[in-house]
């Protein structure tokens, strides 16, 4: 494999949505333009480019530069071929999520909306079905969610999902550390600098701090409505994962009380941002949000409506409607779950795990280098400071 | 007569533009005995070609072939040259075509004016010289510039203050405050369109800043700096007047790029830069000169070996197009740019003194706009007939030169030999068909029209 030209590479790129790699003539403009490449090492985006033109596959799956750009466009805005380096990059992603995942799956979906939307379907009605034949008594005097569905049980299912979904994540994951890292075998890296870079990968996790530096035009706000997002559905999980016995009761709490404070937060958290990105992609406000890709809008209308619906489960318990919260509660379940079994290992959401362990690979993978006295070239990336 | 009822007076062939090729097809088809008129925008014919310093790949001296065609053309006795005139319409007819022109004022009695310049010593006033790219000033009335044919005086009424001095000076009373522009109409059998290109703006890209920058320099502004009659005398660099040690060519700067509605190659930069780099060496042997490209593009004759030779003199090529120019301190610029072909340290800010931006060709004047005359996609005028280049799609109008598209010199003189050739076989099919004498029989026998014609 390692060397192997892949002269049908770019083909497969058109696949994940970068369908215009042939119009690149290599001038660098992109490059020079980038806000994050300098700093990087990598020579994105026309170096990507250049492997997928050129058919480099295996050095294509070894580059951690795709996870470096944030899509602010400026590489587009000025490319004089019109080649859209930033769509490409975006579709060397999709790319690189297919590859890692060793199902197959995330390749699958991102080529076919078809199958992903069956696929969501499917786990869809799983989870309707489960309801329908396992729950609980329904009792319509008043709202008692916990004899519908009770909490031990959902917290049950939760934490399944999250195993199976965690070990998916994280074979793919040691599959893109193995490729970057592990394969050529060239670096010796101690594993005290595993561990010495941890942190960075936390840091980057809970604050992707680097697209902060990224594009000239919107100046941090689309930073800062994702890291809202974000604050939103890691509430969320730490709510329905860790908090559930706490969150899901049948007694009203009153308004103030934090487990309902702290749930309003992340339904805004999660609708306003999703809401805004919709809005922005129909309009094609933004450089990122002129290419939308089936997979783009399968992940946000979920989202939204996972948000949606949970908030109604709130609006319908709190005002003493059983029938209607219990209802409610199966569709926001049967959103809910398809979402994150979809997405978290095999589509969009992976990259909250791709992006962060990428800037702590080129972290490690620069501390060896400097440890072996080799010069910081092309291959390191830089850990912002 | 071919001619309408209204016209002032009749041409064989009108061209429009002085430029290089508007003369050599005015030359060739003088010399056959057709009566020609070319009209010219400017105050002297002899185009862009005249204020150029050397041409590639020869590096002979551009004035030293442009003058005497210039020369050439004011003495022939078929040519008649109407300059600082604007085509205001160009209507077809089976008759024979009707232009409409406007003779610019140049408030100086031109059938008086000698060229002395005694004018042009006496006034007061300069302003930023149009013929050296503005880097050098001129006089509000003055000689368009040295060489320049007509050597007759013109005063630019935007500067001018109606002082008085030129009046007083002039021997002959030509200065005429009062005159006004005049229009004409011009019967012609065939029109050949010599317009030429102009160069889109240096801020045509905001990403080079040249707004900001007077050592942002337009090639034509380098052509004059390095002209030996130019407005320094020798090459230094605008906003302070430093010998540059550090020049950078951005090429592509104005072509090839999508963001600016100019897809297509301008065809020339390549060569003009290696030519200008060449003689910047030879002006400023110890400069660094570097020169950023996306692909040299050297396919004409002798072509590649020029190129082949200006790397063989120690000037830099680096592939790479410039995405950025920032200003630096003491007028400096710093040039962004990813070495492509490097494998490492490849994202480069490299500071340069002077900055030659290769501006994109585009056309000069838009037929279009008063004529039938159609364009193509790019905005110069349409040949649709691959087997006649020259023919536009009105017939008994041809095109000539970079009017039709960019074009190096070389390629425009011999694109105008072919228009010249072109409108001769129109007429001549025109002229026997009418079983009538050519407008001048000049001289019966020599005469090709009129020996077979009679």
């Amino acid at each position: 494999m390692a060397g192997k030209i892949n002269p049908n590479l770019h083909l497969d790129i058109a696949g994940y949505g970068g369908k215009d790699v042939d119009l690149c003539m290599n001038c660098g403009t992109c490059t020079t333009i980038c806000p994050l490449s300098e700093d990087s090492g990598g020579g994105f985006p026309r170096r990507v480019i250049r492997l997928i033109q050129t058919g480099r596959e295996s050095k294509l799956v070894e580059s951690l530069d795709p996870w470096l750009c944030y899509y602010c466009g400026d590489c587009t805005t000025n490319c004089p071929r019109r080649a859209n380096p930033a769509e490409t990059m975006m579709a060397a992603r999709r790319y690189l999520t297919a590859r890692y995942d060793w199902t197959g799956l995330a390749g699958l979906f991102y080529k076919s909306a078809l199958a992903e939307i069956f696929a969501i379907l499917a786990v869809g009605l799983f989870v309707t079905l489960l309801f329908v034949s396992l729950h609980g008594p329904v009792i319509l005097q008043r709202v008692e969610l916990n004899t519908f569905a009770p909490v031990h049980w959902v917290e049950f299912g939760d934490w399944i999902m999250a195993a199976v979904l965690s070990f998916f994540l994280l074979t793919n994951s040691l599959r893109m550390a193995w490729w970057i890292l592990g394969r050529k075998k060239m670096l010796r890296i101690s594993p005290l600098l595993y561990i010495r870079q941890i942190p960075v990968f936390f840091e980057h996790l809970f604050t992707q701090k680097r697209w902060r530096e990224c594009g000239s035009e919107p100046g941090g706000i689309r930073w800062l409505k994702h890291l809202l997002l974000v604050s939103g559905y890691l509430s969320m999980l730490t709510l329905v994962l860790i908090l559930l016995r706490w969150f899901q009761t049948d007694k009203i709490y009153p308004f103030y009380y934090p487990q309902r404070l702290w749930g309003y937060y992340a339904t805004i958290a999660i609708l306003y941002p999703t809401a805004d990105f919709m809005i922005s992609r129909w309009r094609r406000k933004e450089p990122i949000h002129l290419f939308s890709a089936a997979s783009d809008w399968i992940f946000l209308v979920m989202l939204f409506l996972t948000a949606l619906t949970g908030i109604m489960v709130n609006i319908f318990r709190v005002n003493g409607l059983p029938m209607e919260t219990y209802v409610i509660y199966v569709i926001h379940l049967s959103i809910a779950v398809p979402m994150l079994v979809v997405e978290v290992p095999f589509g969009k959401w992976s990259h909250i795990m791709y992006r962060p362990l990428a800037i702590y690979l080129a972290g490690v993978k620069r501390a060896a280098l400097q440890a072996a006295g080799k010069s910081t070239g092309q291959t390191a990336a830089a850990v912002a400071a | 007569m071919i001619a309408n009822a209204n016209t002032q007076r009749h041409v064989d062939v009108l061209i429009i533009g002085g430029g290089i090729s508007g003369l050599q097809a005015a030359l060739d088809l003088g010399d056959q005995g057709y009566r020609v008129m070319v009209v010219e925008r400017r105050p002297s014919i002899g185009g862009r070609m005249i204020s150029l310093s050397k041409v590639f790949p020869t590096l002979d001296c551009a004035s030293c072939i442009t003058t005497p065609k210039m020369s050439a053309a004011a003495h022939h006795e078929n040519i008649e040259l109407l300059t600082y005139t604007e085509v205001d319409s160009i209507t077809p007819g089976p008759d024979g075509h009707t232009v409409v022109i406007t003779r610019k004022p140049t408030y100086v009695n031109t059938n008086k004016c000698i060229g002395c310049r005694m004018c042009e010593y006496a006034c007061d006033t300069e302003y930023p010289d149009p013929f050296e790219e503005g880097l050098g000033s001129v006089r509000a009335v003055s000689v368009a510039f040295t060489n320049a044919i007509p050597q007759k005086a013109l005063l630019n009424p935007d500067y001018c203050l109606a002082c008085g001095l030129c009046l007083r000076a002039c021997p002959t009373d030509a200065i005429e405050f009062d005159q006004q522009p005049r229009q004409e109409t011009i019967g012609a059998d065939a029109i050949i369109i010599a317009s030429g290109f102009q160069l889109n703006a240096l801020t045509v890209k905001p990403q080079y800043g040249a707004e900001n920058s007077r050592n942002i320099i337009s090639p034509l502004a380098l052509e004059r700096l390095l002209a030996p009659h130019g407005p320094y005398g020798r090459v230094l660099r605008p906003s302070d007047g430093k010998i540059p040690g550090s020049i950078a060519f951005v090429q592509c700067a104005g072509s090839r790029d999508q963001t600016i509605g100019v897809p297509y190659c301008s065809r020339v930069c390549c060569m003009y830069a290696i030519k200008q780099a060449m003689l910047l060496s030879g002006a400023l042997p110890t400069a660094d000169i570097t020169i950023y490209y996306m692909d040299i593009r050297a396919f004409g004759k002798g072509h590649e070996q020029f190129y082949q030779n200006a790397r063989a003199m120690g000037i830099n090529f680096i592939r790479g197009k410039v995405s950025r120019i920032d200003p630096a301190d003491h007028d400096d610029l710093l040039v962004h740019v990813e070495l492509t072909e490097e494998p490492e340290n490849f994202l480069r800010k490299q500071r340069h003194d002077l900055v030659v931006l290769a501006q994109g060709m585009i056309p000069q004047w838009n037929p279009s706009e008063v004529s039938p005359v159609r364009i193509g996609t790019d905005g110069f005028v349409a040949t649709p007939d691959p087997a006649s280049p020259c023919s536009t799609d009105i017939p008994g109008i041809f095109v000539a030169g970079a009017a039709a598209g960019p074009k190096d010199i070389a390629d425009s003189i011999a694109e105008a030999g072919a228009a010249a050739m072109e409108a001769g076989a129109y007429l001549y099919r025109h002229h026997v068909a009418d079983k009538r004498p050519p407008t001048v029989a000049l001289d019966v026998a020599l005469s090709p029209v009129g020996a077979r014609s009679g």
